[in-house]
C-alpha cells in the first residue's frame, strides 16, 4: 500500500514537472478574453428607407469616450447614469446631472460609444448597494450606499475624493489565498481577477453585456451609430504615466469580458488580443488618450518594457491604434509651448498634471503630445525602427456623466458632483460655507488643501480649472453606419475639434493646382487627383506637391479666422526634427504675410463683461491650394491642418459671468476653439545612401 | 372564535402600553445586532483574511458597526435630513418606484389600439425631401450672385452652377430636422410650401443662399401595426406604471393644501 502511494505521488509529480518544462501545461488552460458572444438584437426596420450614401463622404460628429455608473470611478462621482441615459443623450434627449439639472446637446450627435472603465466595470455599484453579496466585506464599507441619493450632496465631495484616492486601491488588491479554488480556476481560464477577493465575475459579465446591450439597441443604422467598447485603463509601474485607451469593435459581436489591467498593464499585450480577436472575426481599435497626463510615457522611444522599438512592435501598433484622442475634457495634446516655442497658438488648454495623481505631479510634456509623437515616429523610421505613431486624430469628452459637455457657455466638467458646480471648479471664488467645509474634510482626510487664495480671493484647489469642454471625433464616412464610420477610423479619414462643429477637407496631390475651387465638382476631382487626410503621399519624379485645405464653420459657433498647415520633419544626415506653423488662409479678404507666414489680426474681439463676439469679423469658410515653400523631395514630412475660429469666451469666464463676479486672472479669458485633421505624411522615394546605425 | 381575537388583541395592546411606558427615554438608544449580522460579518472577515478574528479584531468590526450606526442616528436626531433636496428627491423617487412597481396584466389587443389611437402622432414617420442645390457663399455676394445665376437659367437656359457646397449637392429623403442641421433653422423656408421639380430661390442658410430643385417627397405616414405593436405594447405598459403614480397621486392631493405668499414678487 505504501509503495502504491508513493508511486502515484511520483507519478503525478513528474507529470506535473513534464507539462511544465515543456511548456505543454499550456493545454489546460482557456483563455476567457478571446470567448465571443453575439450581443446582437432584431430591431424592426420601420422605415424602410435605403441608407443614404455620399460617395464624396459626409463629415459625421461623435464622442468616443463615454463614462456611465459602471466606471469604478464615475460612481465614486455620483453618477448614476445608465448607458441608455447616455445613449439618450446623444440622440438629443435631456438627462439630468447628479445634481439634478438638465443636460442637453444643442444638436444631436451622429455616433456615440459608452466606454466604461473594463477594470472592475460594474463592481463599485455593488459594493455600494448593501444587499449585495460582496458588500458584506470588510474592505467594501466606505463605499456603502455611497450613491444613495441622500448621499449625493456637494459636501461629500472631499470624502468621494478620498474614496478616489486611497480607499479603492486597497480595496482592489486582496488576492485570495494560493491554493484557494478560485485561484485555480482564474490561472486555467487566465482570468487574474477570479482571484481577487473584491471581484465578482458575475457582475462584471452582466455589466458588460448591460453596455453592449445598450449600444446594440440605440444602434439605428443611416441615422444614429454605436459601438460597444470600454476603456483599457492602464498606466506604467512607477512613474504612474497614463496609458489610457478606448476599444471600440466593429460588430455585434463582443468579447465575453473586457480585456483589462488586471489581465495586463501592458498595451503590448492588449493588441495580441486584439490580434486573435481579429483572427477569430471580431476586429477592434484602440486610441489612446491623455499623453498629455502620461509623464512623456504614451509616445516613448522604447517599449513598455524597455526595449527597442522595432518594425514587428511599429506595425503591431499601427494596426491596433489608428487613430489617438487629441483633445478631450482633461486637456488638449497638440503641442505645448515647451515643445513649440514658435507655436503662437501652443498654450491651449494645457493639463499639466500625470492623470490621476494624488498629490497633483507634473506631467513632463516631452512623449506626451502628438506633433512631438509624429516627430518622433519620424526620427524612429529614419533609424529604420518602423514608424508606430502615424496615427490620425480625433477628440471626444471622457465625460463621466453619460453626457459629453462641448459646449462653453453651457460647461459642466466631467466628474459629476465634484466639478459640477462653478465653485466646485474653480471658476468662481468659494462662499465661506463651503471653504470651511472643505478646509474641514481635507484635514479628516489627511486629503492636500484643497483651496487656493488667488489676488485676495478663495477657490478651491482642485486641478479642474485645467479641465475643459472639449472635444469630438468627426469621421469622413459615406453613410452614418458603423462599418462605414469605423473604416474611416482604420484609414484615419478623421478629423478632431474642441466641442465645435466646424468641417475641414484636405487633400494633397501633384495636380491640386488644376481644380477649380469654386467648382461644384472640387470635392470629387481631389479624391480622384490626390491623397487626403490619413494617407500617405508618395514622391513622384522630384515634383512639388499642392495641398488642397477647405474649412466650413459650425453654425452654432463663432466665425473661422484662420486656417493653418502644420509642417513637421527630420533631417536625413542626423534625423533632428523641425517643425514650422504656416498660415495658409485667411478670413476678411486678409493675405498671409510671407515673411511671418501669418494672418494680420481680422479685429475679432470679445466682451469679457458679457461674452459677447463681434459679429463683422470672420469667414464662414475659408478655402486655398498651397505649395510648401521649403518642400525638399527628398525629405520625409508630415503636414496636418489646424483651423481657427474667432476667440469666444472659455468656460470658467461664462462661469464668472454668470455669476456676477469677474473672471479668474491668472487663467485665460478667452480661447480659439479649433480643429485638426489628421496628417498627410510626404514620403520620398527610398534613399540611394545606405544609412548604417552602429 | 371573536372574543378569543379580542382577547389577543387586548393583551397585545396591553405588551405595547407597558413597552412605550418603560422604555420611552431609552428604546431610540438601543442598537440591536442580531446573531446572522454578527456572524456575517465574522464570515466574511475569516474569508478575507484567512484565519478568525482575534478578540480585538472582533471587538473593532463591531465597533465599526456601531459607530455607523451612531452617526448614522444622531444625524437623523440633528434633523440633517431635513430640507436636502437631495434626500426629498430620492425619497420622492422611491415611492414613485414603489408605485410603478406592480407589474400590469398583459394588455388585450383592444387596450393597444386604443392607446395607438390616441397615442398615434409618436408612431408617425415625419415627411421626408429630396432635393439638389446649387451653393452661393455668404464670403462674397451670395444673393446678387445666387438670383443672377437663377435668372441667367429661366431667361436664356444657361447652365446654374454655383459654389461648392461641403455636404454636396444631392440631399436624399431628409427629414425637416436633418435639413434644419446641415443648413440652419432660416433654410426650412424653402419646404414650406414645396415646389416639385423646378428651380426656386434664392433661400438664405447659415452659410449664404440656395437655388433649390425638389425631386421628391415623401408624405408621412403611420407605419403598418405589425411593425410597430410590440413599441407600442413597451409604450402601452410603461404608460400604465406612470399612471397608477399619477392616479396615486391625485388620490391624495385633495388632502394637502399649498399655501404660497401671496406678496411674493415672481
Amino acid at each position: 500500500m505504501k509503495v502504491n502511494r508513493l508511486l502515484i505521488a511520483l507519478i503525478a509529480v513528474s507529470t506535473l514537472l513534464y507539462l511544465s518544462v515543456t511548456g505543454s501545461y499550456k493545454v489546460l488552460q482557456s483563455d476567457s478574453a478571446l470567448e465571443i458572444v453575439d450581443f446582437s438584437m432584431s430591431n424592426p426596420e420601420i422605415n424602410g428607407n435605403q441608407i443614404p450614401s455620399n460617395p464624396d463622404k459626409i463629415p459625421l460628429y461623435g464622442d468616443l469616450h463615454v463614462h456611465t455608473k459602471y466606471s469604478f470611478d464615475a460612481y465614486i462621482f455620483g453618477v448614476t447614469s445608465t448607458p441608455y441615459d447616455a445613449y439618450k443623450y446623444a440622440t438629443g434627449e435631456a438627462i439630468k446631472h447628479p445634481l439634478g439639472y438638465d443636460m442637453k446637446l444643442k444638436e444631436p450627435l451622429d455616433f456615440y460609444a459608452v466606454t466604461d472603465h473594463g477594470f472592475y466595470m460594474g463592481m463599485v455599484e455593488n459594493y455600494a448597494d448593501t444587499s449585495s453579496e460582496i458588500s458584506k466585506q470588510e474592505w467594501s464599507k466606505p463605499f456603502h450606499n455611497l450613491n444613495r441619493p441622500e448621499n449625493i450632496t456637494l459636501q461629500s465631495g472631499p470624502e468621494r475624493a478620498n474614496i478616489f484616492s486611497s480607499v479603492l486601491t486597497q480595496a482592489i488588491i486582496q488576492p485570495y489565498p494560493l491554493w484557494h479554488p478560485r485561484v485555480i480556476q482564474a490561472w486555467l481560464t487566465k482570468n487574474l481577477q477570479l482571484a481577487l477577493t473584491s471581484f465578482d465575475y458575475d457582475i462584471h459579465k452582466s455589466a458588460w453585456a448591460d453596455v453592449a446591450n445598450a449600444a446594440e439597441e440605440f444602434n439605428n443604422p443611416g441615422k444614429f451609430t454605436t459601438f460597444i467598447g470600454y476603456e483599457f485603463t492602464t498606466s506604467t509601474a512607477v512613474e504612474g504615466g497614463n496609458l489610457h485607451r478606448n476599444v471600440i469593435f466593429n460588430s455585434s459581436n463582443a468579447p465575453i469580458r473586457p480585456w483589462t489591467r488586471i489581465d495586463s498593464l501592458n498595451p503590448e499585450d492588449l493588441w495580441t488580443w486584439m490580434d486573435s480577436l481579429r483572427e477569430r472575426g471580431v476586429d477592434s481599435l484602440a486610441m489612446p488618450h491623455n499623453s498629455n497626463g502620461s509623464n512623456g510615457q504614451m509616445f516613448e522611444v522604447e517599449t513598455f518594457r524597455g526595449n527597442p522599438i522595432d518594425v514587428d512592435y511599429s506595425e503591431k501598433r499601427m494596426r491596433n491604434e489608428p487613430v489617438v484622442e487629441v483633445t478631450q475634457v482633461k486637456g488638449t495634446s497638440d503641442t505645448h509651448p515647451l515643445l513649440s516655442p514658435d507655436d503662437e497658438w501652443a498654450d491651449f488648454e494645457i493639463m499639466d498634471k500625470r492623470v490621476g495623481s494624488r498629490p497633483p505631479a507634473y506631467s513632463m510634456p516631452q512623449g506626451g503630445y502628438v506633433r512631438d509623437a509624429y516627430l518622433r515616429g519620424l526620427t524612429l523610421d529614419w533609424k529604420q525602427q518602423g514608424n508606430p505613431y502615424k496615427f490620425g486624430l480625433i477628440g471626444s469628452s471622457d465625460t463621466h456623466t453619460g453626457a459629453g459637455s462641448f459646449d462653453e457657455e453651457n460647461y459642466w466638467s466631467k466628474v459629476g458632483i465634484l466639478d459640477g458646480t462653478a465653485q466646485g471648479r474653480a471658476s468662481v471664488p468659494l462662499t465661506d460655507e463651503r471653504i470651511d467645509q472643505l478646509t474641514q474634510y481635507s484635514a479628516v482626510y489627511n486629503q492636500p488643501p484643497s483651496t487656493q487664495k488667488i489676488e485676495g480671493r478663495t477657490y478651491a484647489d482642485t486641478g479642474f480649472e485645467q479641465w475643459g469642454a472639449s472635444g469630438l471625433a468627426v469621421a469622413w464616412a459615406e453613410e452614418n453606419t458603423r462599418d462605414s464610420i469605423f473604416k474611416a477610423f482604420k484609414r484615419k479619414e478623421t478629423f478632431a475639434t474642441t466641442g465645435t462643429r466646424l468641417a475641414v477637407r484636405f487633400f494633397a496631390g501633384y495636380d491640386m493646382n488644376a481644380i477649380d475651387l469654386d467648382s461644384e465638382n472640387m470635392v470629387q476631382e481631389a479624391y480622384a487627383k490626390g491623397v487626403t487626410m490619413g494617407a500617405d503621399l508618395f514622391a513622384s519624379d522630384n515634383q512639388t506637391p499642392q495641398f488642397l485645405v477647405w474649412a466650413q464653420r459650425d453654425k452654432n459657433g463663432a466665425p473661422l479666422q484662420r486656417i493653418q498647415i502644420i509642417k513637421g520633419w527630420v533631417e536625413n544626415g542626423s534625423g533632428t526634427p523641425h517643425e514650422t506653423v504656416y498660415d495658409v488662409a485667411c478670413s476678411d479678404g486678409l493675405a498671409v504675410d510671407p515673411l511671418t507666414n501669418r494672418c494680420p489680426d481680422n479685429g475679432a474681439r470679445v466682451n469679457i463683461n458679457d461674452c459677447s463676439i463681434s459679429d463683422d469679423a470672420g469667414a464662414v469658410e475659408l478655402k486655398t491650394t498651397w505649395t510648401d515653400p521649403k518642400f525638399d523631395p527628398t525629405i520625409k514630412a508630415f503636414y496636418y491642418v489646424r483651423v481657427l475660429e474667432n476667440p469666444t469666451c472659455r468656460w470658467s469666464t461664462w462661469d464668472a459671468v454668470k455669476a456676477g463676479v469677474t473672471p479668474r486672472p491668472d487663467l485665460h479669458q478667452t480661447i480659439q476653439e479649433r480643429g485638426w485633421s489628421s496628417p498627410i505624411w510626404y514620403i520620398p522615394e527610398q534613399s540611394k545612401i545606405d544609412i548604417n546605425i552602429l | 372564535m371573536n372574543l378569543r381575537i379580542l382577547v389577543f388583541f387586548l393583551i397585545g395592546l396591553l405588551i405595547f402600553v407597558i413597552d412605550v411606558g418603560l422604555n420611552s427615554d431609552e428604546s431610540s438608544k438601543d442598537i440591536y445586532i442580531t446573531d446572522q449580522e454578527l456572524s456575517s460579518l465574522l464570515s466574511a472577515w475569516t474569508s478575507q483574511v484567512g484565519r478568525d478574528p482575534t478578540d480585538e479584531e472582533v471587538v473593532n468590526i463591531i465597533n465599526n458597526l456601531v459607530q455607523e450606526e451612531i452617526l448614522y442616528r444622531e444625524a437623523l436626531l440633528l434633523g440633517l435630513d431635513q430640507e436636502d433636496r437631495i434626500i426629498k428627491r430620492r425619497l420622492a423617487q422611491k415611492l414613485t418606484f414603489l408605485k410603478q412597481e406592480t407589474m400590469p396584466e398583459e394588455p388585450t389587443e383592444q387596450e393597444l389600439l386604443d392607446f395607438y389611437e390616441s397615442n398615434k402622432a409618436n408612431y408617425f414617420i415625419p415627411p421626408t425631401y429630396s432635393f439638389k442645390h446649387h451653393y452661393f457663399s455668404k464670403e462674397s455676394d451670395a444673393k446678387e450672385r445666387a438670383n443672377a445665376a437663377l435668372n441667367a437659367f429661366i431667361d436664356n437656359g444657361l447652365e446654374l452652377r454655383g459654389d461648392p457646397f461641403f455636404l454636396g449637392k444631392n440631399f436624399n429623403q431628409n427629414t425637416i430636422a436633418e435639413i434644419e442641421r446641415s443648413f440652419g433653422a432660416s433654410f426650412l423656408s424653402a419646404f414650406a410650401q414645396p415646389k416639385l421639380n423646378q428651380w426656386s430661390g434664392p433661400y438664405q442658410s447659415a452659410f449664404g443662399e440656395h437655388i433649390i430643385f425638389i425631386t421628391d417627397t415623401s408624405e408621412g405616414f403611420f407605419p403598418p401595426w405589425k411593425k410597430i405593436a410590440s413599441k407600442v405594447t413597451q409604450d402601452y405598459l410603461t404608460k400604465i406604471q406612470d399612471d397608477a403614480v399619477n392616479q396615486y397621486l391625485d388620490d391624495i392631493k385633495s388632502q394637502y393644501r399649498v399655501i404660497i405668499n401671496p406678496n411674493y414678487q415672481f
